[in-house]
């Protein structure tokens, strides 16, 4: 392992990225047709509303930051070979363990969201190992376990003093994410890009992330070559739901302060969409992430001021893994 | 609580009934060799097309073909990346959840808006899909995997595809045949649970039956008998919660909402680990 950092980015994988992305934005104009708006109307409300002011650019990136986090979970553990479809129910056991670390300060509050989110991960790891139990589908139940465990506890042991609304009330102040300077923005984006960092460290500059690497391409001859291919996964697993826990940790700190019901809004699948745009490369999402966040808050822009629901991110994002997936197997089949 | 118990049984065999048609329908996809985890997304959308014709014709017999409709739509997605791509299912299965949620949405909330609305959704009256699902169903499936020709090439397309090849058949045909079978069984569910079970659409109302049903598949051991048990397994299960809800035991209402899931959960793991799936199963 050499000493200089090299970045494996190629034109044509940033090319194959950019047709899908813009297949998804060209879905979503053609869209606007069969409301009765013109394509140009739409796109300009979806660019108006993400990036064309510093108030739409400042919701763009905090939307990033969730999606970073869950598409990096989504990265990894798809790296390693496991279908960790459960991003969802991770972010809220990592919101859910925030909360009940909030009182101990910010630090030990976003502890608890990593351990709460590689927790909930781990009881798919251990049915798979033990039980032989697909982690595709126990991932998914567990997802709408803890979406029903978040409500019980907004209705319940958490619900806010005053036992008005389905909420929580909100964390203490000092365990809420610093702003950064006198932006809306909170320390979360730092933390967030830093984990992509690291992520990208891992998988590609140490032994560890080739091993799970090598996991993940040919798990039968990783196995020959000495890997410990049940640890591996282990592992995988605990660090992909660490930071879609850690993800729901940032929400609930840096910008909601507050579990509500809805808490989570899609974040957990969104990273599936995420990763694949950036072809599971840790550096690749934070572009990703950044188009994801941009197309989310725009949605949001359109379903305010041209009353067109903001369920057009979710089919966005849908288009952009099936493009993904289908221009992956072309450039497979042509090399 | 006994009395209950037995009470809410006809009550559980109905409200299962949809997640039956799934199972029924996920267990000949995969036989045939694929896992469709879109099939939460076929019946979500379903829901949806049954609902909007129903509105619109008045007329429930429309309703359930619309479903199969929009069943068969979001199948056939999956079905040209599966099958004629030949790209990976499970993430093929995630992409078309998606969509069919977003689009659902989308699509939904934009005739809300328009007069169709306006029209009360048509009353259910004769079931005719309890005793289709629980009975004739899974006897005509059964004897079509099992005692016909193309039932024996269906299930070879889930164990060993290269022999159906060699014998000049073709395996991507088989699977879109069992594609559609699923398409028009989810398509029934997702009308039934739109039009008998509930008055109507709500966004995301299929709540995870998909993959629940998916779940069933492997309890019963890709057969039709363990699907039926598994389904009443899970059947009664619900009626257990229904009953523990009537009886105001003082368990919280979000936690039993859990239940299903939990009761899948470990339906997963008290079975999984004995079973062999299709041999290509995926592939």
């Amino acid at each position: 392992m050499s000493g200089k950092l090299r970045v494996p980015i190629s034109v044509s994988r940033i090319g194959i990225a950019v047709i899908a992305a813009t297949t998804a934005i060209a879905g979503l104009a053609l869209c606007g047709i069969a409301f009765g708006r013109s394509p140009g109307e739409l796109l300009a409300i979806l660019a108006g509303g993400s990036i064309g002011s510093s108030f739409a650019l400042q919701g763009t990136l905090l939307k990033s930051v969730p999606l970073l986090l869950t598409g990096l979970s989504v990265a990894v553990a798809f790296r390693a070979g496991v279908w960790n479809i459960g991003g969802e129910g991770q972010f809220l056991v990592g919101a859910l363990g925030a909360f009940l670390g909030a009182r101990y300060g910010v630090i030990a509050s976003l502890m608890a969201a990593v351990v709460a989110g590689a927790i909930w991960a781990s009881i798919a790891t251990a049915m798979r190992l033990w039980r032989n139990a697909p982690e595709v589908l126990t991932t998914i139940l567990l997802n709408f376990i803890a979406i029903h465990l978040l409500g019980y506890a907004v209705n319940g042991p958490l619900q806010e003093v005053g036992g008005k609304y389905p909420q929580s009330d909100a964390v203490p102040a000092r365990a809420s994410l610093p702003l950064l300077g006198n932006l809306e923005l909170h320390a979360g984006v730092v933390i967030a890009v830093l984990v992509a960092v690291a992520a990208w460290y891992l998988l590609y500059q140490t032994a560890e992330g080739l091993r799970l690497r090598a996991t993940g391409f040919n798990r039968s001859a990783a196995k020959w070559a000495g890997v410990n291919v049940d640890g591996q996964l282990i592992r995988a697993m605990a660090i992909s739901g660490a930071m879609a826990g850690l993800a729901g940790g940032i929400e609930l700190l840096g910008v909601t302060h507050r579990l509500f019901e809805r808490f989570a809004a899609g974040y957990g699948y969104a990273g599936i969409a995420v990763a694949l745009l950036a072809q599971l490369h840790p550096l690749g999402t934070i572009a990703s992430a950044l188009f994801f966040g941009a197309l989310t808050t725009g949605a949001g822009e359109l379903q305010r001021t041209a009353g067109i629901s903001s369920m057009v991110a979710t089919l966005a994002q849908a288009i952009v893994i099936l493009a993904m997936i289908a221009f992956m197997r072309r450039s497979k089949t042509s090399s | 609580m006994t009395s209950q118990l037995l009470a809410a049984i006809p009550l559980a065999i109905v409200a299962s009934t949809p997640l039956l048609l799934a199972v029924l329908g996920e267990l000949v996809v995969e036989r045939a060799g694929m896992i469709n985890l879109g099939i939460e997304g076929m019946m979500l959308t379903a829901a949806m097309t049954a609902v909007v014709a129903a509105q619109w014709t008045h007329s429930i017999t429309i309703g359930f073909l619309a479903g199969i409709a929009g069943a068969a739509a979001i199948g056939a997605l999956f079905g040209l990346f599966a099958i004629r791509f030949a790209v990976d299912q499970i993430v093929t299965g995630t992409a078309v959840v998606l969509l069919a949620q977003g689009l659902t949405g989308v699509v939904y909330r934009q005739l809300q808006q328009s007069a169709i609305f306006l029209q009360p959704v048509p009353r259910f009256n004769t079931d005719v899909v309890v005793p289709l699902a629980w009975i004739v169903i899974p006897i005509a499936l059964a004897f079509l995997l099992w005692r016909t020709r193309f039932g024996l090439r269906l299930r070879a397309c889930g164990e060993l595809p290269a022999a159906v090849t060699a014998v000049g058949a073709s395996v991507a045909m088989h699977r879109w045949i069992a594609l559609a079978i699923e398409s028009v069984l989810t398509g029934i569910a997702g009308a039934y649970l739109a039009l008998a079970l509930s008055s109507g659409f709500a966004e995301n109302m299929t709540s995870g039956r998909g993959f629940i049903a998916l779940s069933i598949v492997i309890f019963g051991r890709w057969k039709f008998k363990g699907a039926l048990l598994g389904t009443a397994v899970f059947g009664i299960a619900a009626a257990a919660q229904y009953a523990l809800q009537a009886s105001g035991r003082g368990i919280p209402f979000h936690l039993l909402l859990a239940m299903p899931y939990v009761v899948t959960l470990l339906i997963l793991c008290g079975i999984a680990g004995r079973v062999r799936a299709p041999e290509s199963l995926g592939r």
